[in-house]
Protein backbone atom coordinates (compact mmCIF):
# COMPACT_ATOMS: atom_id res chain seq x y z
CA UNK A 1 0.00 0.00 0.00
CA UNK A 2 1.75 3.23 -0.66
CA UNK A 3 1.59 6.30 1.31
CA UNK A 4 -0.50 9.75 -0.28
CA UNK A 5 1.19 12.55 0.52
CA UNK A 6 -1.10 15.53 1.99
CA UNK A 7 -2.21 17.66 -0.57
CA UNK A 8 -1.48 20.73 1.29
CA UNK A 9 2.12 20.10 2.28
CA UNK A 10 2.43 19.42 -1.54
CA UNK A 11 1.27 23.31 -2.15
CA UNK A 12 3.39 24.60 0.73
CA UNK A 13 6.60 22.75 -0.62
CA UNK A 14 5.48 24.74 -4.11
CA UNK A 15 5.16 27.68 -2.38
CA UNK A 16 8.54 27.76 -0.77
CA UNK A 17 10.34 26.60 -4.14
CA UNK A 18 8.78 29.68 -6.08
CA UNK A 19 9.92 31.53 -3.51
CA UNK A 20 13.63 30.67 -3.44
CA UNK A 21 13.43 30.07 -7.39
CA UNK A 22 12.11 34.21 -7.39
CA UNK A 23 14.89 35.22 -4.63
CA UNK A 24 17.32 34.12 -6.31
CA UNK A 25 16.21 35.67 -9.82
CA UNK A 26 15.55 39.08 -7.69
CA UNK A 27 19.44 38.66 -5.83
CA UNK A 28 21.04 37.77 -9.08
CA UNK A 29 19.52 40.92 -10.87
CA UNK A 30 20.49 43.19 -7.86
CA UNK A 31 23.90 41.65 -7.81
CA UNK A 32 24.78 41.71 -11.35
CA UNK A 33 22.78 45.17 -12.15
CA UNK A 34 25.51 47.80 -13.64
CA UNK A 35 25.04 51.67 -14.45
CA UNK A 36 24.49 52.12 -18.40
CA UNK A 37 26.90 54.02 -20.34
CA UNK A 38 26.79 57.67 -20.08
CA UNK A 39 27.19 57.88 -23.39
CA UNK A 40 23.92 56.28 -24.46
CA UNK A 41 21.72 57.92 -22.93
CA UNK A 42 20.17 60.74 -23.91
CA UNK A 43 20.96 64.57 -21.60
CA UNK A 44 17.85 65.45 -19.68
CA UNK A 45 18.98 69.25 -20.20
CA UNK A 46 21.21 71.05 -21.82
CA UNK A 47 22.92 73.75 -20.28
CA UNK A 48 26.12 76.65 -20.95
CA UNK A 49 28.25 76.18 -17.84
CA UNK A 50 28.23 79.37 -16.15
CA UNK A 51 24.19 79.82 -16.66
CA UNK A 52 23.93 76.63 -15.38
CA UNK A 53 26.32 77.30 -11.95
CA UNK A 54 24.56 80.57 -11.31
CA UNK A 55 21.01 78.92 -11.27
CA UNK A 56 22.56 76.80 -8.16
CA UNK A 57 23.75 80.37 -6.85
CA UNK A 58 20.50 81.94 -7.22
CA UNK A 59 18.00 79.16 -5.57
CA UNK A 60 20.16 75.96 -4.55
CA UNK A 61 17.27 74.19 -3.23
CA UNK A 62 14.93 74.57 -6.78
CA UNK A 63 18.34 73.93 -8.98
CA UNK A 64 18.95 70.63 -7.19
CA UNK A 65 15.15 69.82 -7.48
CA UNK A 66 15.67 70.26 -11.02
CA UNK A 67 19.06 68.62 -11.52
CA UNK A 68 19.74 65.73 -9.15
CA UNK A 69 20.47 62.40 -10.45
CA UNK A 70 18.85 63.93 -14.19
CA UNK A 71 21.38 63.27 -17.65
CA UNK A 72 22.92 66.59 -18.43
CA UNK A 73 24.84 68.05 -20.63
CA UNK A 74 27.21 71.17 -19.83
CA UNK A 75 29.02 73.33 -22.30
CA UNK A 76 31.41 75.50 -21.50
CA UNK A 77 35.81 76.02 -21.41
CA UNK A 78 37.77 74.34 -18.82
CA UNK A 79 38.99 75.92 -16.20
CA UNK A 80 41.13 73.63 -14.52
CA UNK A 81 42.02 69.76 -14.76
CA UNK A 82 42.69 68.67 -11.18
CA UNK A 83 44.70 65.12 -11.08
CA UNK A 84 42.99 62.25 -9.18
CA UNK A 85 45.41 59.27 -8.81
CA UNK A 86 46.58 58.69 -12.22
CA UNK A 87 43.60 60.46 -13.77
CA UNK A 88 41.79 64.00 -13.87
CA UNK A 89 38.51 65.70 -12.79
CA UNK A 90 37.86 68.48 -15.31
CA UNK A 91 36.44 71.77 -13.98
CA UNK A 92 33.88 74.69 -14.93
CA UNK A 93 34.53 78.07 -12.74
CA UNK A 94 32.61 80.79 -12.37
CA UNK A 95 35.40 83.05 -11.84
CA UNK A 96 33.12 85.98 -10.68
CA UNK A 97 32.12 83.62 -7.30
CA UNK A 98 34.68 80.79 -7.44
CA UNK A 99 31.61 78.62 -7.71
CA UNK A 100 32.08 75.32 -9.85
CA UNK A 101 30.82 72.44 -11.83
CA UNK A 102 33.57 69.48 -11.43
CA UNK A 103 32.93 66.27 -13.67
CA UNK A 104 34.07 62.80 -12.37
CA UNK A 105 34.37 60.51 -15.68
CA UNK A 106 33.04 56.88 -16.45
CA UNK A 107 35.57 54.43 -16.25
CA UNK A 108 35.43 53.44 -20.05
CA UNK A 109 35.63 57.44 -20.37
CA UNK A 110 38.48 58.33 -18.65
CA UNK A 111 40.72 58.29 -21.59
CA UNK A 112 38.73 60.90 -22.96
CA UNK A 113 40.14 63.61 -20.68
CA UNK A 114 43.86 62.79 -21.26
CA UNK A 115 44.42 65.25 -24.45
CA UNK A 116 41.84 67.96 -22.41
CA UNK A 117 43.76 71.46 -21.93
CA UNK A 118 42.45 74.67 -19.84
CA UNK A 119 40.80 76.55 -22.37
CA UNK A 120 39.47 74.08 -24.40
CA UNK A 121 35.49 74.42 -25.58
CA UNK A 122 33.89 71.09 -24.31
CA UNK A 123 30.75 69.59 -24.15
CA UNK A 124 30.15 67.00 -21.22
CA UNK A 125 27.46 64.87 -20.13
CA UNK A 126 26.58 63.18 -16.49
CA UNK A 127 24.64 61.98 -14.21
CA UNK A 128 24.49 65.88 -11.30
CA UNK A 129 24.87 64.49 -8.01
CA UNK A 130 23.50 68.50 -7.09
CA UNK A 131 25.41 70.80 -5.10
CA UNK A 132 26.57 71.89 -1.68
CA UNK A 133 27.66 74.56 -0.28
CA UNK A 134 31.80 74.41 0.91
CA UNK A 135 32.36 76.12 3.87
CA UNK A 136 36.05 75.38 3.18
CA UNK A 137 36.29 77.56 -0.17
CA UNK A 138 32.82 80.02 0.16
CA UNK A 139 31.28 78.85 -2.93
CA UNK A 140 29.26 76.12 -4.51
CA UNK A 141 30.27 72.80 -5.67
CA UNK A 142 28.31 71.24 -8.13
CA UNK A 143 29.39 67.46 -8.50
CA UNK A 144 29.17 64.99 -11.60
CA UNK A 145 29.67 61.72 -11.85
CA UNK A 146 29.91 58.84 -14.76
CA UNK A 147 30.89 61.33 -17.33
CA UNK A 148 31.33 61.57 -21.31
CA UNK A 149 32.44 63.66 -23.38
CA UNK A 150 30.06 64.94 -26.02
CA UNK A 151 30.78 63.46 -29.68
CA UNK B 1 59.32 96.14 -16.84
CA UNK B 2 59.88 92.67 -18.00
CA UNK B 3 61.37 92.21 -14.81
CA UNK B 4 58.78 93.13 -12.87
CA UNK B 5 56.29 90.99 -14.38
CA UNK B 6 59.33 87.93 -13.98
CA UNK B 7 59.04 88.81 -9.83
CA UNK B 8 55.29 89.57 -10.11
CA UNK B 9 55.08 85.76 -11.76
CA UNK B 10 57.48 84.29 -9.33
CA UNK B 11 55.71 85.66 -6.37
CA UNK B 12 52.63 84.31 -7.17
CA UNK B 13 53.90 80.68 -7.47
CA UNK B 14 56.14 81.42 -4.67
CA UNK B 15 52.93 82.09 -3.03
CA UNK B 16 50.72 79.67 -3.88
CA UNK B 17 53.31 76.74 -3.08
CA UNK B 18 54.31 78.33 0.39
CA UNK B 19 50.71 79.15 1.26
CA UNK B 20 49.60 78.08 4.58
CA UNK B 21 46.47 77.12 3.86
CA UNK B 22 46.29 74.55 1.04
CA UNK B 23 43.12 73.36 -0.79
CA UNK B 24 42.06 70.27 -3.09
CA UNK B 25 38.78 69.89 -5.00
CA UNK B 26 39.68 66.53 -6.07
CA UNK B 27 40.17 64.33 -2.57
CA UNK B 28 38.92 60.93 -2.88
CA UNK B 29 36.90 59.26 0.06
CA UNK B 30 36.04 55.78 0.11
CA UNK B 31 34.00 53.34 1.94
CA UNK B 32 33.97 49.44 2.41
CA UNK B 33 31.17 48.05 4.19
CA UNK B 34 31.62 44.53 2.73
CA UNK B 35 31.27 41.34 4.59
CA UNK B 36 31.59 37.61 3.59
CA UNK B 37 27.85 37.65 2.41
CA UNK B 38 27.38 40.84 0.16
CA UNK B 39 30.29 42.25 -1.29
CA UNK B 40 28.56 45.08 -2.98
CA UNK B 41 28.25 47.87 -0.33
CA UNK B 42 31.30 49.80 -0.90
CA UNK B 43 31.68 53.37 -2.83
CA UNK B 44 34.14 56.24 -3.45
CA UNK B 45 33.84 59.70 -3.82
CA UNK B 46 36.82 62.02 -6.11
CA UNK B 47 35.40 64.98 -6.27
CA UNK B 48 36.02 65.97 -1.97
CA UNK B 49 36.79 69.45 -0.97
CA UNK B 50 39.55 69.51 1.29
CA UNK B 51 42.15 71.88 3.30
CA UNK B 52 45.05 72.08 5.59
CA UNK B 53 46.65 74.69 7.42
CA UNK B 54 50.61 73.77 7.60
CA UNK B 55 51.28 76.61 10.30
CA UNK B 56 47.78 75.34 12.81
CA UNK B 57 47.70 71.91 12.05
CA UNK B 58 43.76 72.28 10.52
CA UNK B 59 42.08 69.92 8.42
CA UNK B 60 38.76 69.73 6.94
CA UNK B 61 36.92 68.08 4.76
CA UNK B 62 33.17 68.10 3.21
CA UNK B 63 32.09 65.48 1.05
CA UNK B 64 29.06 65.54 -1.23
CA UNK B 65 26.90 62.56 -0.08
CA UNK B 66 25.62 62.32 -3.43
CA UNK B 67 28.44 61.70 -5.47
CA UNK B 68 29.52 58.74 -3.72
CA UNK B 69 29.64 55.78 -6.84
CA UNK B 70 28.85 52.20 -6.74
CA UNK B 71 29.12 49.85 -9.46
CA UNK B 72 25.45 48.73 -8.26
CA UNK B 73 22.85 51.24 -9.01
CA UNK B 74 20.07 49.73 -6.48
CA UNK B 75 23.00 50.09 -3.71
CA UNK B 76 23.52 53.63 -4.87
CA UNK B 77 19.78 54.68 -4.38
CA UNK B 78 19.49 52.75 -0.84
CA UNK B 79 22.68 54.46 -0.03
CA UNK B 80 21.24 58.03 -0.64
CA UNK B 81 17.38 57.14 0.51
CA UNK B 82 16.26 57.80 3.77
CA UNK B 83 16.64 54.77 5.67
CA UNK B 84 20.84 55.25 5.16
CA UNK B 85 22.30 58.51 4.90
CA UNK B 86 19.06 60.59 3.73
CA UNK B 87 21.13 62.71 1.38
CA UNK B 88 18.47 64.94 0.31
CA UNK B 89 18.41 66.29 4.16
CA UNK B 90 21.92 65.62 4.78
CA UNK B 91 24.07 66.34 1.66
CA UNK B 92 27.35 66.57 2.93
CA UNK B 93 29.60 64.31 5.06
CA UNK B 94 32.60 66.94 6.80
CA UNK B 95 35.17 66.33 8.87
CA UNK B 96 37.25 69.45 10.59
CA UNK B 97 40.33 69.07 12.94
CA UNK B 98 43.70 69.01 13.73
CA UNK B 99 47.15 67.29 13.49
CA UNK B 100 47.17 66.32 17.38
CA UNK B 101 50.97 67.20 17.76
CA UNK B 102 52.12 69.44 14.89
CA UNK B 103 55.89 68.99 15.79
CA UNK B 104 55.79 65.16 13.82
CA UNK B 105 55.27 67.14 10.68
CA UNK B 106 57.68 69.37 9.11
CA UNK B 107 56.12 71.31 6.03
CA UNK B 108 59.52 73.16 5.68
CA UNK B 109 60.97 69.53 4.44
CA UNK B 110 60.60 67.05 1.85
CA UNK B 111 59.82 64.00 3.85
CA UNK B 112 56.93 61.36 4.92
CA UNK B 113 55.36 61.61 8.45
CA UNK B 114 53.25 59.33 9.94
CA UNK B 115 51.26 61.45 12.31
CA UNK B 116 47.37 61.52 13.94
CA UNK B 117 44.68 63.89 13.60
CA UNK B 118 41.66 64.53 15.86
CA UNK B 119 38.24 66.15 14.88
CA UNK B 120 34.57 66.25 14.78
CA UNK B 121 33.18 63.69 11.38
CA UNK B 122 29.39 64.75 10.99
CA UNK B 123 27.69 62.39 9.03
CA UNK B 124 23.88 62.35 8.25
CA UNK B 125 23.96 65.41 10.40
CA UNK B 126 25.21 63.43 13.54
CA UNK B 127 28.87 64.40 15.21
CA UNK B 128 31.21 62.03 16.49
CA UNK B 129 34.21 62.45 17.57
CA UNK B 130 37.76 60.69 15.72
CA UNK B 131 41.38 60.27 16.37
CA UNK B 132 42.73 58.65 12.81
CA UNK B 133 46.20 57.72 11.96
CA UNK B 134 47.43 59.79 8.82
CA UNK B 135 50.28 59.77 7.03
CA UNK B 136 51.47 63.24 5.38
CA UNK B 137 53.84 63.82 2.47
CA UNK B 138 55.56 66.94 1.61
CA UNK B 139 57.60 67.13 -1.72
CA UNK B 140 58.93 70.20 -3.50
CA UNK B 141 56.60 72.36 -1.22
CA UNK B 142 53.75 70.39 -2.11
CA UNK B 143 51.43 68.66 0.84
CA UNK B 144 49.65 64.97 0.34
CA UNK B 145 47.62 63.27 2.97
CA UNK B 146 46.36 59.63 3.17
CA UNK B 147 44.52 58.08 5.81
CA UNK B 148 42.88 54.50 6.55
CA UNK B 149 40.35 54.14 9.64
CA UNK B 150 37.04 52.38 10.64
CA UNK B 151 33.80 54.65 11.81
CA UNK B 152 30.91 53.14 14.07
CA UNK B 153 28.09 53.17 11.87
CA UNK B 154 25.91 53.46 15.22
CA UNK B 155 27.88 56.48 16.08
CA UNK B 156 25.88 58.29 13.60
CA UNK B 157 22.55 56.59 13.90
CA UNK B 158 22.67 54.18 11.04
CA UNK B 159 21.24 50.79 11.94
CA UNK B 160 19.14 48.72 10.39
CA UNK B 161 18.39 44.99 8.99
CA UNK B 162 20.94 44.34 6.54
CA UNK B 163 23.84 45.26 9.36
CA UNK B 164 22.30 43.61 12.18
CA UNK B 165 22.08 40.68 8.98
CA UNK B 166 25.75 40.83 8.29
CA UNK B 167 24.93 41.76 4.75
CA UNK B 168 26.53 45.60 5.85
CA UNK B 169 29.54 45.89 8.00
CA UNK B 170 29.16 48.04 10.96
CA UNK B 171 32.16 49.28 11.53
CA UNK B 172 33.24 50.17 7.52
CA UNK B 173 36.63 50.93 6.48
CA UNK B 174 37.58 54.83 5.33
CA UNK B 175 40.24 55.30 3.31
CA UNK B 176 41.20 59.18 2.57
CA UNK B 177 43.86 60.67 -0.16
CA UNK B 178 44.37 64.52 -1.00
CA UNK B 179 47.05 66.21 -3.04
CA UNK B 180 46.53 69.50 -1.90
CA UNK B 181 47.90 72.76 -3.72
Amino acid sequence: MTKRRKPWLRTLLAIILIMVVAGAIVYWYVATEKFSDTKDRKAVFTVSALDFIREFQQDEKKANDKYVNKIVTVNGRVSEIEAVDTTVNIKFVDPNSSSYAIFRFQEQHIAETKNLQVGDSVSIKGSCSGSIYSEILDAYSIDFKRCTLNN
Amino acid sequence: MKKLQFILALLLVGGSLFAQRKTTTSATVSFDATTSLDALPKAENKTVIGAIDTKTGSIQFEANVRNFTFKNPTMQDHFNGERWMHSEQHPKFTFKGNIVDLSTVDFSKDGTYKTEAEGILTVKGKESKLRVPGTVVVKNGAVSLSSEFTINLSDFGITGVPIDAGKVSKKPKITVSADFK
